[in-house]
C-alpha cells in the first residue's frame, strides 16, 4: 500500500491509474466493499437528485481524502477519528451550504440524506484504509475512484427508477414520445417505493458477480 | 510518542480553524440561500394566480402583479398595509410575517397562556383588471409541515388557484398534493354554500363523487395511498381560512 | 399522550429506518449473519438512539435552531446557529456512544460482554444520525414525541436486522445462484421485507 517510500513517479502512473478504475467494478464500494449503501439508495428515485449527491460525495471524499493525507503525521492515533469526523463534517456542511444557496431546488429534495453523507462508510473507510497511509495525489485518486464507483450504481438505479416509475429521464418525458401509453402501459407505481432500490441493486450485484466470477461468495 | 499537551492544542487549533471556516462559509452565503427562500416563496404566490414565474422573473412580476400586501388581526381587521413599495399601516411587511410563529402564538392563546395577538398576512393581486386575494397556508402532513397558497377571487367564495408544497412527503403518494392534477381540481371550487356558511373546502377520501350533489362544489378528490397528507391539506384549509372569516365578512359589507 | 404513541408505532412499522430510508445499511448487512449478534447490535442501537434524540432535540432547541438563544436575552433571538447541527450532532453522537459505554462497563459487566463490541460502531450508524436529522426535520413538538421517535426508530431497526438475520441463517440450506450468493439475494430479501412492510402504511393513527 505504502507509496511513500519509492521514488518519484509519473503522475498517472498505471499504479495511480488503478486508484481510479479498480473502485469502478472490481472493489466497487457499494457492491463488493458494501459500504455507504445507507444515504445512497434513498436519493435514486429522480435522476437529479442522485447526480447532485455524486457530485457532493465525490467533493467531500476527493477533499477529505487529500486533506487526511496531508495531515496523516501530524494526527495522533488516539484522536484520529474524531479528527477524521470533525474534517467531514466540516466539508459537509460547507457541502450543504452550497447546496442551499445554488441548487435550492436539489438541496430540498435531497434534505437530510447530504447530512448523512457524514455517516456515509465509504467516506471513514476511505480515509482509515488509505488516506491515512498515503501521500495526497494517490489520496485524491482513490477518493474520486471510490466516489465514481459510487456515483454509478446510484445512477443507474436512479435512470431505471425514474424511466420506469415516472416515465421520465431527468425530467424530460421520454417514454410520452414513444406513445407506448397509447397501447396501454403505464408508469409501474411500485419503482417510486424505497424497496425497488434494493432489489434493483440486487440484480446490479448479480450481473456484475456473474460477469465477473471472482467475486462469488463462498458457501 | 503524542503528548497531551500536543494533543490539546492540535484539538484547539483544529477547532478554531472549523470554527473560523464554517462560520464565515454560513455567514457569505447566507444572503443567497435568504434570497432563495424569499424567491420561492413569491413563485408560491403567482402561481397561486396562475402566474408562470420561475426564479428569475420572481421578484419582477411580483412586484408587478401584487398591489398590496395586508396583515390583519383576529378580528378581521388590517393592521398592516405595505403597497406601492411602501410601508403604509404598521410597522411590520406582511411579506416577512413568519405564519409558523403567528399559528404558534394563536395556539398559546387557545391554551391560555400569554402572547402576542397574532396577525395573518394576505396578498392581494391585480391580474387582467381583476383582483384576487392570496391566503399563505400552513399545516401538518404525515412527516412534516406541508403549506401552500390559495387565491380567492374578488367575490372572495370562489377558488381561483391553490399551490401546495411539502418537506418529506412520500413521493408517488403525499408527494403528489405539489403536483398539477391535485391542484388543478381545487379551481372554481367555493369555500361558501348558497346561505353564506363557511364550508372550506374538503379533500374527500374515495372522491368528490361520494358527496351529496349540493356539496360536490365544495370538496376534491383525495390521493389514493395518501390519506394523511390528505387530512392534513384538508385541516390546513380549513384552519387557516377561519382566521380569515371576519376579515371577508368586512370585505363583503363595504 | 395520544400522539406519542402514534409517533412511537409509526416509526416502528410504517417508517422503518431500514425499510423506508435504508439507514444503517452498512452495519445491517455486515452485522446480520447471525441471529444472535444482531440482537445484540439491535439492543445498542435502541438504546442510543433512545438517548441521543432527545438529546439532540434539546440541542436544537435551546441552542441551534434560528432564535433558539432566546433565552439568553432578547439580543440572541437574531442568532441561527442551524449550520452547525451536522457537526454538533455528531459530536453528541460520538460522546454518547463513549459514555453509554463506560456507564454499561462499570454498573453492569455482564451487559458491557454482550454489547460492548457494538457499541463503538453505532457512533457512524447512519441510522443514529439519521434519527436526529429526522428528528430536526420532522420539527417534533416537545421532547417526549422525540423520544418516542427515536425509541420507535430503534425497535424498528431491531426488527429488521432480526428478522433479516433469521432469514439468512435459514437460507444457508437454499440454492441460490452463486452470483447471488450473499450480499445480492440479502439486498433482494431486504426489499421484499420492504414491500411487505408498506402493507403497514394503511394503519390509521
Amino acid at each position: 500500500m505504502s507509496v511513500e517510500k519509492q521514488p518519484k513517479e509519473a503522475l498517472f502512473a498505471p499504479k495511480n491509474m488503478k486508484l481510479i478504475f479498480n473502485p469502478l467494478n472490481k472493489e466497487n464500494p457499494i457492491t463488493v466493499q458494501v459500504l455507504g449503501i445507507c444515504s445512497a439508495l434513498a436519493v435514486t428515485v429522480k435522476l437529479e437528485p442522485a447526480v447532485v449527491m455524486s457530485i457532493s460525495v465525490l467533493a467531500v471524499l476527493a477533499f477529505a481524502n487529500v486533506i487526511i493525507s496531508l495531515l496523516r503525521n501530524t494526527i495522533a492515533p488516539r484522536i484520529r477519528i474524531i479528527v477524521q469526523l470533525v474534517v467531514i463534517a466540516s466539508l459537509v456542511i460547507l457541502v450543504d451550504q452550497i447546496l442551499k444557496a445554488f441548487a435550492y431546488e436539489v438541496s430540498k429534495q435531497l434534505s437530510v440524506f447530504v447530512g448523512l453523507i457524514i455517516t456515509n462508510c465509504i467516506l471513514m473507510g476511505r480515509l482509515e484504509a488509505f488516506a491515512m497511509g498515503n501521500k495526497p495525489w494517490p489520496s485524491l485518486l482513490d477518493g474520486i475512484g471510490n466516489a465514481l464507483g459510487y456515483a454509478w450504481i446510484l445512477i443507474v438505479v436512479a435512470f431505471f427508477r425514474e424511466l420506469f416509475g415516472s416515465g421520465t429521464i431527468w425530467g424530460f418525458p421520454v417514454l410520452e414520445y414513444t406513445g407506448l401509453y397509447h397501447i396501454g402501459y403505464k408508469n409501474n407505481g411500485l419503482m417510486i417505493l424505497p424497496p425497488m432500490a434494493l432489489i434493483i441493486v440486487g440484480i446490479i450485484i448479480w450481473i456484475q458477480r456473474y460477469r465477473n466470477r471472482e467475486l462469488i461468495e463462498n458457501k | 510518542m503524542y503528548s497531551n499537551k500536543y494533543i490539546y492544542i492540535y484539538s484547539s487549533v483544529m477547532v478554531i480553524i472549523v470554527a473560523a471556516v464554517l462560520s464565515s462559509a454560513a455567514s457569505l452565503l447566507k444572503p443567497v440561500q435568504e434570497k432563495n427562500i424569499r424567491t420561492e416563496k413569491m413563485t408560491d404566490i403567482l402561481h397561486s394566480v396562475h402566474l408562470d414565474a420561475d426564479r428569475s422573473t420572481a421578484e419582477d412580476l411580483y412586484n408587478k402583479y401584487i398591489i398590496r400586501e395586508e396583515a390583519i388581526n383576529a378580528g378581521g381587521e388590517v393592521v398592516c398595509r405595505f403597497a406601492g413599495g411602501q410601508q403604509e399601516l404598521g410597522n411590520v411587511r406582511p411579506f416577512e410575517i413568519n405564519l409558523k410563529e403567528e399559528q404558534h402564538k394563536q395556539q398559546m392563546l387557545l391554551d391560555g397562556k400569554e402572547a402576542e395577538a397574532p396577525v395573518f398576512p394576505l396578498f392581494i393581486c391585480e391580474k387582467d383588471g381583476k383582483e384576487y386575494f392570496i391566503i399563505p397556508l400552513l399545516g401538518k402532513g404525515l412527516w412534516g409541515p406541508v403549506w401552500g397558497h390559495i387565491a380567492l377571487e374578488s367575490d372572495l367564495r370562489t377558488v381561483y388557484g391553490v399551490v401546495f408544497g411539502h418537506k418529506g412527503e412520500t413521493p408517488g403518494l403525499g408527494a403528489e398534493i405539489s403536483t398539477l392534477p391535485f391542484q388543478e381540481q381545487f379551481d372554481g371550487k367555493t369555500l361558501f354554500d348558497e346561505a353564506g356558511h363557511f364550508t372550506s373546502i374538503r379533500v374527500v377520501k374515495g372522491g368528490v363523487q361520494t358527496l351529496p350533489p349540493d356539496q360536490q362544489n365544495h370538496g376534491v378528490d383525495a390521493i389514493s395511498g395518501g390519506t394523511i397528507t390528505s387530512n392534513g391539506v384538508n385541516d390546513m384549509i380549513r384552519d387557516c381560512l377561519e382566521n380569515y372569516l371576519e376579515y371577508i365578512k368586512k370585505h363583503l359589507a363595504s | 399522550m395520544e400522539d406519542i404513541i402514534s409517533i412511537f408505532i409509526r416509526s416502528i412499522f410504517i417508517d422503518n429506518m431500514i425499510f423506508a430510508y435504508f439507514l444503517g445499511m452498512c452495519s445491517y448487512l455486515a452485522v446480520s449473519k447471525t441471529v444472535k449478534t444482531s440482537v445484540g447490535l439491535g439492543i445498542a442501537v435502541i438504546f442510543v438512539l433512545g438517548i441521543t434524540v432527545p438529546v439532540d432535540y434539546l440541542l436544537n432547541e435551546y441552542l441551534l435552531s434560528a432564535g433558539a438563544l432566546r433565552w439568553l436575552g432578547p439580543g440572541f433571538a437574531e442568532v441561527d446557529l442551524s449550520f452547525l447541527s451536522f457537526i454538533m450532532f455528531i459530536a453528541v453522537i460520538a460522546s454518547m456512544v463513549q459514555l453509554v459505554e463506560m456507564v454499561i462497563e462499570k454498573f453492569s459487566p455482564a451487559l458491557y460482554n454482550s454489547l460492548g463490541i457494538f457499541l463503538p460502531l453505532i457512533a457512524v450508524n447512519c441510522a443514529i444520525l439519521g434519527g436526529s436529522l429526522f428528528m430536526q426535520e420532522r420539527e417534533y413538538a416537545n421532547i417526549g414525541q422525540a423520544t418516542s421517535f427515536g425509541l420507535g426508530s430503534g425497535v424498528g431497526w431491531f426488527l429488521a436486522i432480526v428478522g433479516i438475520a433469521a432469514i439468512r441463517e435459514k437460507i444457508r440450506y437454499s440454492d441460490i445462484p452463486a452470483p447471488l450468493r450473499g450480499l445480492g439475494i440479502t439486498f433482494i430479501i431486504t426489499g421484499l421485507m420492504g414491500i411487505a412492510f408498506m402493507s403497514f402504511m394503511g394503519i390509521k393513527l
